[in-house]
């Protein structure tokens, strides 16, 4: 097992990339699951838009009620009363509407005088039109019960005026969540965006390291001394090969062991543990067959890094790895078929649907698993014949 | 002397081919596949459309004339248009919301749940159901007095009146939140009306006036003119990892500087040049062949792709160039500090350079600003960030403090990094090599 051993020798050499890489996913794994969706409420609750309220109407009892209201159907986040920080807040969507009461506007809203709340806003977003509907709703009922409330001769304060509007926008319709086959709609668990990122993990790690051996072995003065060397070609190649399936089983463990440490009670209870491993496990082999082209076919360390950027970045863009499948334009998606990161995604999202084991449900993980092993058997032939055609042509 | 040194340094550096491929290609590689998956994603997903939904035709719609007005109205093509409503059999709406061809079921008589596996919540508070239907009763009541003379007469004594509304979903959402809150602005604006006709029953003909003209209190400003298009922080990212892959450049100077590096190295370092001229030189090669670079990735992202940078081109430039002295100044660290082959040199620097330009938001946007309120000593040492968000302050805000402030820092940085690199480097002996 001389070249078994040697292999990892070699390997100790590109540890501070890999280790790098691995650090980066981590990083990224425990930042996604601290910010991951909560756990289903078990019922359809309305999206609590984030919004920051300005008040400089500070007196004003409308628009004490005003923000009280809001901070029922929204959720207010605090920011100070600062331009910068709110664009800031407003362009990385920590918030997506700024109400902006200015100074006597409860004043002027009961004396009848034209008078209107600022808002800031993503231009034409639907977040926007929800908040104006609670707020307009809001001010009307008030400007309803402030204009014909009472007989003419009572007039109601702004805080009666704010108690009755209140009263009235407590009810509201029934909202049923209609739930598909014993799993409610709803953002997937923080588990599934984990194994989601180990696609970008896996292409960045295990292409890295398998290429850097196989770079390693190619070098012309090495391989030649290794031809001529007693250990026949067939056995160099079987013990790569170990040394490939191995490394590889050994990142595919240590983040399916990671998503333990991260998801473990979440993955447990949800009973697909085994599929996200079985995935993940399918996906690596198609990385290891990546690795392998790339070794084969590019000769500096220069450009092999390229390469494995270019690839791991590029199918976790473009496979729907960092952005949703859901969200991404059809013609791209469409594109994307030609990736085997597509298929590890799609089956990824088709696990987390699964409520039952049933056929209907599986049926779609295993044929995106069995497309991910065609394109890694389709990878490796590809590159074993260009290879070979080099290897005898240039020996 | 200098001259001599920079051209053919420059020479060098250019038809090294490897180095250009990832310095350049690999980041206008990156900027289109970034433009296919998601250039134009932040407007398409949050822009506003008419929400698609479908309410049960069944008998107690049909006779509820009020609440059907209600929704047409809210049909109606157009700008104000909130609905694009379909009016199909119970079955047949269940089967589009399945099919997630609406985003909810609109139904009177509470027929619009009646699924075995259905969930029924009342925005998480169970006893506000009976209260609800309650509710609509006296709004009932109230139709049929408001009713009579105005718009709504034609739905008077004919309204059911005790038929609940029900709305049911497939999945949460803002659409459906929005859904269920113009549902509930009916019943509510119902409550209000029964309220006030209980203390002033002679304001019926106004009140229904009012009902028909909505106010609205919200008036748009903007502190810029900028639009808030997340997805321009990747490209940013993008422009700020190009920048750090000057450091490519900066590496192999080092490489071909140190005697025990390269045979280059060796024999340049027995040259009667003085070695700061040298090095000075190399690192002005560098910048010029990173500098071209990246203006060369700013002109495609700007020109084909159409990524916003704001009216503000000196800055932008500016910004580009400070970005790349603070690459190769980082290059020409890790080239004297970390010990090693080319290749683990090379190793580190890319992990280097993947970490902070992760940092600045190149796969994940929102990490930018999580580090930003979390750990902004992070963000105020790591380069990527610095020229991230210099390109952010540049398009957000009027003002340039902020864009001055990461200009600041990366010139700091830089200095910081070439003077502990050449400090590393000058008066170097050698026992063997």
């Amino acid at each position: 097992m001389q070249v078994f051993k040697v292999y990892f020798k070699v390997l100790r050499g590109t540890a501070a990339p890999l280790a790098i890489n691995l650090c980066v996913f981590v990083g990224l794994a425990v930042l996604f699951s601290s910010t991951a969706p909560e756990t289903d409420p078990g019922g359809f609750e309305p999206v609590r838009t984030p919004v920051t309220v300005i008040n400089r109407d500070v007196d004003g009892e409308i628009a004490r009620g005003l923000v009280d209201y809001l901070g029922g159907v929204f959720r207010l986040v605090d920011y100070p009363d600062d331009e910068e920080k709110l664009q800031d807040a407003l362009f990385h969507r920590m918030v997506e509407y700024v109400v902006i009461i200015p100074p006597g506007f409860s004043d002027r809203f009961l004396s009848g005088q034209d008078c209107a709340i600022r808002k800031v806003i993503v231009p034409g977003s639907t977040s926007s039109h929800y908040v104006d509907i609670s707020i307009d709703k809001f001010l009307n009922t008030v400007r309803l019960h402030h204009m014909y409330g009472r007989s003419r001769n009572y007039e109601a304060s702004g805080a009666e005026l704010v108690a009755l509007a209140m009263d009235d926008l407590s009810v509201d319709v029934p909202a049923l969540l209609k739930v598909a086959d014993g799993r409610a709609g709803g953002d997937p668990p923080g588990h599934s965006y984990y194994y989601r990122y180990c696609a970008y993990a896996l292409l960045a790690m295990v292409t890295m390291g398998v290429s850097s051996i196989m770079i390693a072995f190619n070098r012309p003065d090495l391989y030649l001394r290794n031809l001529c060397s007693p250990i026949p070609r067939r056995r160099i190649n079987i013990e790569l090969a170990l040394g490939h399936g191995v490394f590889a089983l050994g990142c595919w463990g240590i983040l399916v062991a990671l998503s333990f440490v991260l998801h473990g009670k979440t993955l447990l209870e949800s009973g697909l543990a085994g599929l996200y491993a079985l995935n993940t496990l399918v996906f690596a082999l198609v990385c290891t067959a990546i690795g392998f082209v790339v070794g084969n076919f590019v000769r500096s360390v220069d450009a092999q890094a390229g390469a494995v950027n270019v690839i791991a970045l590029g199918m976790s863009f473009l496979g729907g790895v960092f952005v949703p499948q859901s969200v991404m334009s059809k013609p791209v998606l469409t594109a994307a078929k030609l990736l085997p990161s597509y298929w590890f995604v799609r089956v990824n999202d088709a696990i987390t649907e699964v409520s039952a084991f049933t056929p209907g449900k599986l049926s779609p993980v295993f044929n995106g698993m069995l497309v991910q092993l065609a394109f890694a058997a389709a990878i490796f032939s590809v590159a074993l014949l260009l290879s070979k055609d080099r290897s005898v042509s240039s020996v | 002397m200098f001259m001599h040194v920079f051209t053919y340094r420059l020479k060098c550096l250019v038809r090294n081919r490897q180095t250009v491929f990832w310095t350049l290609f690999f980041s206008l590689l990156l900027a289109t596949m970034f433009c296919l998956a998601f250039g134009h994603l932040t407007s398409e997903r949050e822009k506003f459309e008419p929400i698609k939904a479908a309410a049960v035709d069944n008998q107690a719609y049909r006779e509820d004339v009020r609440f059907r007005q209600v929704l047409e109205h809210l049909s109606q093509p157009g700008d104000n248009q909130i609905l694009d409503l379909v009016i199909v059999g119970k079955q047949e709406a269940e089967k589009l919301l399945e099919e997630g061809a609406v985003f909810g079921i609109i139904a009177v008589g509470g027929q619009g749940g009646s699924n075995p596996g259905a969930v029924r919540t009342q925005g998480g508070q169970a006893e506000a159901e009976a209260e609800t239907e309650t509710d609509v009763d006296t709004d009932a009541d109230t139709d049929t007095d408001t009713g009579t003379g105005t718009d709504t007469g034609a739905d008077t004594g004919t309204d059911t009146g005790t038929d609940t509304i029900t709305l049911t979903v497939k999945e949460r959402g803002l659409k459906q939140s929005i859904l269920k809150a113009i549902l509930d602005e009916y019943v509510q604006a119902s409550r209000t009306v029964a309220s006030i006709l209980a203390t002033n029953p002679g304001a019926a003909r106004q009140l229904a006036a009012e009902l028909q003209q909505r106010k609205g209190y919200t008036e748009q400003v903007s502190f810029s003119d900028a639009v808030p298009d997340t997805m321009l922080g990747f490209f940013y990212a993008l422009i700020a990892m190009a920048c750090l892959y000057s450091s490519f450049w900066g590496l192999r100077n080092t490489v071909d500087v140190q005697a025990d590096l390269s045979s280059k190295g060796a024999r340049r370092s027995v040259a009667p040049t003085h070695k700061l001229k040298v090095v000075v030189a190399d690192a002005a090669a560098a910048l010029v062949v990173s500098f071209a670079e990246v203006l060369a990735l700013i002109a495609y992202m700007g020109l084909a792709l159409k990524v916003r940078f704001g009216s503000q081109l000196g800055y932008v430039v500016l910004t580009c160039l400070t970005g790349c002295i603070a690459g190769v100044s980082l290059g020409h660290f890790i080239g004297t500090y970390v010990r090693g082959s080319e290749g683990f040199k090379t190793g580190i620097m890319i992990g280097a350079n993947m970490a902070m330009s992760f940092l600045a938001g190149l796969m994940w946007v929102d990490i930018k600003h999580i580090v930003h309120l979390k750990a902004p000593v992070l963000a105020y040492i790591n380069p990527a960030t610095l020229i991230a968000d210099a390109f952010y302050s540049l398009y957000v805000f009027d003002t340039h403090r902020r864009f001055f402030l990461n200009i600041g820092l990366l010139c700091l940085i830089s200095a910081v990094l070439c003077t502990a690199s050449f400090l590393r480097l000058r008066r170097e002996r050698y026992a063997s090599i």
